[in-house]
């Protein structure tokens, strides 16, 4: 980095790769994920599809409490909509993209359909009514089987062998689930980052930080929070979709709330409302729980896993509520004036 | 066809499941009054009500006489309420109430795990003298179970209370001024903290005595105690988030409706539609998800409740 930072024009200051360096890490960083699953074992390779597909759907919270403040405790029910869409689909061989987008669809039309009521009330009732759906979703409705005519049964068998589009081009086996999840990673990465330096970014922050001026200033709040709901819930549903594809097998239990909080976990301990962080927080979030998993199971303790989880998010709030991408930009900053104080 | 003395008879059940919803309810009312944060580790803390009576007072574990075992939930009430504050929530003074929402959340967390690690998911049975067979007849050969009675009795009084305490005494008005201006509150000499210290162990006392009802009504604890958690959001919503005695009416209202809807809709005993001769079953589970559908329509249709207050704001 050039020291100072020299913008002539606001293009270039918005700029997703504002300085030459990072176009050089951009092209020889990109490849480097592609060449990953030749290197590591299969293991690690499911490990990093669960973690890329746990990214999207991190993303969407993003967009939802990052970007337009709403509180949306439904995040195993609307991965479980797009699931069992996803798995529906399959079965008529219109292969996983087309299947899982639809499935992304459905679950914006839940998310947005759950958002009606901010028309009316301000304040934290999407927090209830998304909690509500969870509950209905993960309690009743999924495990119910006389509604199998509408989800098609509360277990089901993914085909491990559907074509990307159509019959055609199969995804089969661990890495070629790895690459679509993490093709799809980063283009919901970019959609994200450009969500948030564009116009509607701005005018989710805007409702988000003062939902009445913003209207004073002619933002239409109710608007805005919907398409919030409809474009965080369909990249939750699409995560979701894809999530059920790798498991390869879905039960309404993989769907509870425990899935919401870590996800929760994840976005705080990355940062609320930055796409990186969301990301980098997944990835660190996921491979300590890997870890911790060997050690609970040995004590025979997995159970304690929501006590670990509680406990960082409650020590992330008190002492770095940013996140911990900001805590490094923090430190980047004080160690570019060192030895001076600024 | 419906049968008035069956109908009867599980309106009060109703009422009665009601009335232990409502101890819960209050205790979520009662946070959101004063400290404007939606508490969505209800249900944990009225497991954890629940689960204190089985370690102090059954067998396998202390072993102590019932009426200590149940002080001792209500003292763990307490206790948790202030340890709580110390540790957790004044680290979260002034900041955004969506954090303490969220911390919330991760204290469900904590709690769920904790409380299945230390006694696992199992049922667990509440010694012979917490399960009193007596019950108060009432007209039509209906019986109210002796959890229940309790309870009705029990809640109608602590409304009481609350409302008097609240109208009546310093702390009360003290509450009520830090809950509608903060910085105003504190510029005349009022402690923050201290108002919180009584709002969250007022609040945690009352839901651990609910959760113990629960369990009392059920002959012990289990694990699915925490779904009340959830479904007292509909009581409270229904009364108005920041309405004591609105808390209490809803949570009535929810418990007959849970009952109505575990009797007529669910299973077997399901009502057939009229006209189209089928039974309106939907599934198991279905007692539950009526009042969150009750939760969903009151949203909707009037949001800020029966006694809520509409909040006006200005830029």
């Amino acid at each position: 980095m050039p020291c100072g930072e020299y913008f002539t024009s606001y293009e270039s200051r918005m700029g997703l790769f504002r300085w030459r360096i990072q176009r050089v890490a951009l092209v020889l960083g990109l490849p480097i994920p592609f060449l990953v699953p030749l290197f590591v074992g299969g293991g690690t390779v499911s490990l990093l599809s669960q973690m890329f597909i746990f990214a999207i759907a991190v993303l969407g919270l993003n967009v939802i409490l990052g970007y337009a403040g709403e509180i949306v405790l439904a995040q195993g029910a609307f991965m479980a909509i797009g699931a069992y869409t996803t798995a529906q689909l399959l079965g008529t061989g219109i292969g996983l993209l087309p299947a899982v987008t639809v499935g992304g669809l459905l679950t914006a039309a839940v998310a947005v359909g759950f958002g009606l009521p901010s028309f009316r009330v301000k304040g934290f009732y999407i927090a209830i009514t998304t909690l509500a759906l969870q509950f209905i979703a993960q309690d009743w409705f999924f495990p119910n089987p006389q509604l199998a005519w509408l989800h098609g049964g509360s277990q089901q068998q993914f085909p491990f062998d559907a074509g990307l589009v159509g019959g055609f081009l199969p995804v089969e086996g661990e890495v070629a689930i790895y690459v679509v999840a993490l093709v799809s990673l980063l283009v919901f990465a970019l959609l994200s980052l450009n969500l948030s330096r564009t116009g509607i970014g701005r005018t989710f922050r805007a409702v988000h930080e003062n939902d009445l001026a913003a209207a004073v200033l002619g933002v239409n709040v109710y608007r805005n929070k919907l398409l919030a709901f409809a474009v965080g819930g369909f990249m939750i549903g699409f995560s979701g979709g894809l999530y059920g594809y790798q498991l390869g097998f879905i039960d309404p239990e993989f769907f509870g709330l425990e899935l919401t909080l870590e996800h929760y976990v994840m976005l705080l301990f990355g940062g609320l409302g930055r796409v990186w962080g969301a990301v980098l927080g997944v990835g660190i979030v996921t491979v300590l729980q890997d870890s911790l998993q060997g050690l609970l199971q040995a004590f025979q303790a997995t159970a304690l896993t929501p006590v670990l989880f509680g406990i960082v998010i409650i020590v992330v709030l008190a002492v770095e509520p940013k996140g911990v991408l900001a805590a490094l930009g923090q430190l980047k900053e004080y160690l570019r004036n060192w030895p001076y104080a600024y | 066809m419906v049968d008035v003395a069956q109908l009867f008879a599980i309106v009060v059940s109703g009422i009665g499941l009601g009335a232990l919803y409502a101890l819960v309810a209050m205790g979520f009312s009662l946070i959101y009054k004063v400290t404007g944060v939606l508490n969505f580790a209800q249900g944990e803390f009225a497991l954890v009500g629940a689960y204190a009576v089985v370690i102090i007072g059954s067998g396998a574990f202390l072993g102590l006489p019932a009426p200590v075992a149940v002080a001792g939930a209500v003292a763990v009430g307490v206790v948790l309420g202030v340890v709580l504050e110390r540790v957790v929530f004044r680290q979260f003074i002034g900041e955004p109430v969506l954090s303490v929402i969220i911390v919330t959340l991760a204290l469900a967390g904590i709690f769920r795990g904790l409380v299945q690690f230390a006694l696992g998911p199992n049922f667990r049975g509440y010694p012979a003298a917490l399960r009193p067979e007596w019950s108060v007849p009432l007209p039509l050969g209906v019986d109210l179970s002796a959890a229940f009675a309790i309870g009705v009795a029990l809640s109608l009084l602590l409304v009481v209370a609350l409302m008097a305490f609240f109208r009546y005494t310093v702390v009360g008005s003290i509450l009520r001024a830090a809950s509608s201006d903060q910085q105003a509150a504190m510029v005349l000499g009022v402690s923050i903290e201290r108002t919180i210290v009584i709002a969250w162990t007022l609040s945690i006392a009352l839901t651990a005595i609910g959760g113990m009802l629960l369990a009392m009504s059920r002959g012990g604890a289990a694990f699915n105690i925490r779904t009340v958690g959830i479904i007292i959001f509909a009581a409270v919503v229904f009364g108005g988030l920041d309405s004591i005695p609105g808390a209490f009416l809803g949570a009535l209202v929810v418990g007959v409706l849970q009952e109505v809807g575990t009797f007529y809709f669910e299973g077997g005993s399901a009502v057939v539609v009229p006209g189209l001769g089928v039974p309106a079953n939907f599934g198991p589970g279905f007692g539950e998800i009526l009042p969150l559908i009750f939760l969903l329509v009151v949203i909707v249709v009037k949001p800020y409740g029966l006694f809520g207050t509409e909040r006006i704001e200005r830029l």
